[in-house]
């Protein structure tokens, strides 16, 4: 059977549990009382990809810093990490995001919560985004940096030609990966009733009391966001696989 | 060549060459063999200048090994290809020579085409390493170790991760280098090899130079290790 067929008749079936699924409710299944509230969602469409990329960004800054530091020759910064990793390992995002606007915010004297709720999201990713550069950079042999030395590449020339163009391509699909954790994370923004996606829509719900067809809704326009995310990064990988 | 080691003891975490002293000259094709673990692989690392020696000095034609200009004119082939994956074949080599010999892109090709002909690979030049078999990344490697130009060129078991064939195949590319004008100083342990290419044989065991001299030495070895070698290779 043909690639293309396979897939068509895979998304067939899922489509067709669905189908089956909404067709059992006992009421109509319909997204019209949502109408009146196209603006309010597709703000939140928005600000769920606002969110997310600032929160990428973020965590690829801090995840490249905690990846210095676990390679340090200091033990002091490879216990941090190790430390560090290990508790974010164990906390729920939606913990994280509580205890940062609620509690370390207004330590530090700030009420911001929608910012400490993004910097959550970016301490929470920072661990998985140093996993992410620490297994790019451990794919470039020792041997290579030796043809490096032996050849006189100066540091600049080394990272521009040679290592970091092999690492963009290892460091893609796990980061892409990543980016789709964040933008389902970031739903749990809610808590702060910040206007993402999942926040716009029970927004719209208590309105309309059309709980059921609100989730679907919900569901449909994650992946909306999602899929074509994970499609571009088949396709990085594709092009780019080493 | 001229080759001087001065008092050359090498360590990683236990000492690999013992205070070696040796001085050779009027050899351009110099075998080092010995059984793996006896400091080959060390010397000629620290004869191409790719590691300092723990104590001791080393010269190559009167140059010191840590002397960049020294380093410029060195070519070291890997034991496996050490290309760079994410380039083509040609990449490889335009690479260095516009990064690191400030050679301009034109010149930069024409020297690789010519050195990709020079070991029959004109017909892989856009494939990257990954597409194309052992033999040929390593004849690719070769090429770019010449590519610069190189007066002394090192192969450090260049076949060791090749099966027969492919081994055939790669030295006997290097073979047909000989009239190039290069000087070559060699680890391997194809015994043939050694004997149809060195004009001089530098025999190691344990980390100390046991014997030397011309090729003829393997048929006759007058030190017992020698003779064990020469017994389980064959």
């Amino acid at each position: 059977m043909s690639k293309i067929l396979s897939y068509a008749l895979a998304i067939l079936t899922i489509a067709a549990f669905v189908a089956i699924v909404i067709l059992r409710q006992a009421t109509d299944f319909t997204l019209d009382p949502f109408a009146p509230y196209q603006s309010l969602i597709t703000d939140g469409i928005l600000n769920t990809i606002y969110v997310s990329i600032i929160s990428l960004l973020g965590s690829l800054v801090l995840g490249f810093v905690l990846y210095l530091l676990s390679i340090s020759r200091f033990k002091y910064f490879v216990a941090l990490d190790d430390v560090f990793t290990e508790i974010i390992y164990g906390t729920p995002l939606l913990v994280l995001i509580v205890v940062s606007a609620f509690v370390i915010g207004p330590a530090f004297g700030t009420y911001n919560r929608n910012l400490m709720g993004t910097i959550a999201i970016i301490i929470y990713m920072t661990p998985y985004m140093k996993n992410v550069y620490k297994s790019a950079f451990s794919s470039i042999t020792g041997e290579q940096y030796m043809a490096m030395d032996l050849f006189g590449f100066t540091p600049f020339q080394r990272y521009r030609y040679i290592i970091i163009p092999q690492v963009i391509r290892i460091l893609m699909p796990p980061m892409m990966n990543n980016f789709s954790l964040i933008i389902k994370g970031s739903a749990l923004l809610n808590v702060l009733a910040y206007g993402e996606l999942y926040y716009a829509i029970r927004v719209a719900q208590s309105k309309t009391f059309a709980f059921v067809e609100g989730y679907i809704l919900m569901w449909a326009l994650y992946l909306l966001i999602t899929i074509p995310l994970s499609q571009l990064t088949k396709y990085i990988e594709r092009r780019w696989a080493l | 060549m001229k080759i001087e080691l001065k008092n050359l003891s090498h360590s990683y975490d236990v000492e690999v060459l013992h205070d070696l002293n040796f001085i050779l000259e009027n050899y351009n094709s110099v075998a080092i063999i010995g059984v793996s673990g006896s400091g080959k692989s060390t010397l000629i690392r620290l004869m191409s200048g790719l590691e300092d020696p723990t104590t001791g000095e080393l010269f190559v034609d009167d140059y010191s090994v840590k002397d960049p200009v020294y380093r410029k004119k060195v070519g070291f082939v890997f034991q496996s290809h050490n290309l760079f994956p994410h380039l083509t074949l040609k990449r490889n080599i335009t690479l260095v020579l516009e990064k690191t010999r400030d050679i301009e892109k034109e010149r930069a090709e024409e020297i690789a085409l010519k050195y990709l002909k020079l070991l029959h690979l004109e017909d892989q030049v856009d494939k990257l390493p990954r597409n194309v078999s052992g033999g040929q990344a390593q004849r690719a490697s070769i090429a770019r170790a010449l590519s610069i130009d190189p007066e002394v060129i090192f192969l450090d078991e260049p076949t060791s991760s090749l099966d027969p064939i492919l081994t055939h195949e790669v030295l006997t590319a290097v073979e047909e280098l000989r009239d190039l004008g290069k000087q070559f100083i060699f680890v391997t342990h194809v015994m043939s090899f050694v004997k149809d290419f060195a004009d001089y044989v530098i025999f190691m065991d344990q980390g100390n130079i046991v014997e030397h001299g011309v090729p003829s030495i393997l048929d006759n070895p007058s030190s017992e290790e020698l003779k064990q070698f020469m017994h389980r290779v064959r």
